[in-house]
């Protein structure tokens, strides 16, 4: 009878993929029931980030010395997950800045990128009611799409404008140090965060608060502070429970000779 | 804005969101020819959807330019410098193709030699990033310091070889500690990727969602 019900799981769902998708179905559902308790008003709190803080204290500091803020949400396009969250950093730190007179740059290497953001950019003043302020090419920069072409065009925007606070937010590789260390040199407050592992390190060196990995895709929740926005990682802090008692439990029973989880995960 | 250019630009495009994560989902972890069919489209209309954005990309920084250029901007030497070697290589390009030896030969020696300058460049880049992790100014910039030290040695073979305990040092460092908290940033990245992807779609995502917000 168990063979004949593993046949029909078989013809349903491709071989080795039914761990993957019920863990997902079950992340989906714990992210809802949070929103839903959220929603009824249970309040969740998250222990406040040194970055996230940053990113408010930078905008502070562009503000008190009458310079701009610089964005890069690096090397990679819309399709991107990583550029994705830096894009949703970017919305509320330019929102955060516009609001107190402050002037928000991007330097970005994709051209799907450079229409997003503009679009985002015009968005931020339509919100604050200021959309005379938006001009199109004025925030957002392109000076190539080539990883260094990028890196060297951000670095040669920073030597010019001297920004105040630099944000890099998204996927890098070895192109952050350039800009990372032009920065250093102008006096720049700087915030790194990559789930990257070969960036991380480089921006570790240059920056002076960091979100690492999953940290930048928490940040604009963090930012904003929005309720239901917040309640989301407490459903993932739950996910990442489960995974982790599963990897103790899988480690123990592999000890004891069994492979019964390793079976389950399809590996 | 009107109600229609708003319905348009935020639900249809969340609508739109929906149905090609739902499709891709469905061809990737159930047995179905059907929505196998539907994601290898969707795949081929993401390239096109990416092959535009190009264009929109060009478009966009040759009316920048272009205003740069009248407005007679800082720097809008250099942007007319961009502007004219776009509209040069593109004609050429599309006329040569770009595996013709003429093309590659003037790719190899302009974009090329450029890259490799810029590349060497960053040596500069390095050392100063260099000198900042060699600054020992408290606990934690002396283990960045030691380990930096470590791996550099452990990449100079005139040094492994009197000193091997430093390659064995390096090996257990980048197979223990490095690797689990490499697979930490792997697996806690994917799950916070996908909870970004359902507040996104839930329109709890205000950053991102500002680019179809009415």
């Amino acid at each position: 009878m168990t063979s004949i019900e593993l046949t029909v799981v078989e013809q349903i769902i491709r071989a080795g993929r039914t761990f993957q998708l019920t863990f997902m179905v079950i992340m989906g559902i714990l992210a809802f029931l949070a929103y839903r308790l959220a929603k009824r008003g249970r309040e969740w709190k998250i222990k406040p980030l040194e970055a996230i803080e940053m990113l408010t204290e930078g905008v502070g500091r562009a503000a008190e010395m009458g310079r701009p803020i610089l964005y890069l949400p690096g090397i990679s396009g819309l399709s991107s997950a990583q550029t994705m969250a830096g894009l949703t950093v970017f919305g509320e730190v330019c929102q955060k800045a516009a609001e107190i007179g402050v002037t928000t740059h991007l330097v970005t290497s994709g051209t799907d990128v450079v229409a997003a953001c503009e679009a985002i950019v015009r968005q931020v003043y339509t919100t604050i009611g200021k959309p005379e302020l938006y001009q199109p090419g004025k925030y957002v920069k392109w000076y190539g799409a080539d990883q260094f072409v990028y890196a060297i065009g951000a670095a040669g925007h920073i030597l010019l404008d001297k920004p105040a606070f630099v944000v890099q937010c998204g996927y890098f590789l070895s192109d952050v140090i350039v800009a990372g260390e032009t920065a250093s040199r102008v006096g720049a407050m700087q915030v790194g965060g990559t789930a990257d592992q070969s960036g991380l390190p480089l921006m570790g060196i240059c920056c002076d608060s960091l979100l690492i990995g999953e940290e930048i895709y928490a940040a604009s929740a963090s930012i904003t502070g929005d309720k239901l926005a917040t309640a989301t990682l407490a459903g993932e802090d739950w996910v990442k429970a489960i995974l982790l008692l599963l990897m103790i439990v899988g480690v123990l029973a592999w000890a004891a000779g069994s492979k019964d989880i390793w079976s389950l995960m399809g590996m | 804005m009107s109600a229609t250019v708003t319905y348009i630009r935020t639900y249809l495009a969340q609508a739109v969101i929906i149905v090609g994560c739902l499709a891709m989902l469905i061809g990737y972890f159930l047995v179905s020819p059907e929505a196998g069919r539907v994601a290898d489209e969707l795949n081929i209309w993401n390239m096109n959807v990416g092959t535009f954005t190009l264009f929109v990309g060009i478009i966009t920084i040759f009316m920048r330019y272009g205003r740069s250029i009248i407005n007679r901007d800082p720097n809008w030497l250099f942007h007319l410098y961009c502007l004219v070697v776009i509209a040069l290589w593109v004609p050429f390009g599309t006329l040569t193709g770009v595996y013709s030896d003429l093309y590659q030969t003037l790719y190899l020696n302009t974009k090329i030699t450029l890259h490799i300058t810029i590349i060497g460049e960053m040596i500069f880049f390095c050392v100063s990033a260099m000198y900042r992790t060699f600054r020992i100014k408290s606990f934690r910039t002396f283990v960045l310091a030691f380990l930096a030290a470590l791996m550099i040695v452990f990449n100079a073979p005139w040094l492994t070889t009197p000193f091997p305990q430093v390659g064995d040092a390096a090996y257990w460092l980048l197979n223990n500690p490095q690797m689990a908290a490499a697979r930490a940033m792997v697996i806690c990245g994917g799950i916070g990727g996908i909870i970004l992807g359902i507040r996104i779609l839930l329109g709890l995502e205000k950053g991102a969602l500002r680019i179809t917000g009415g």
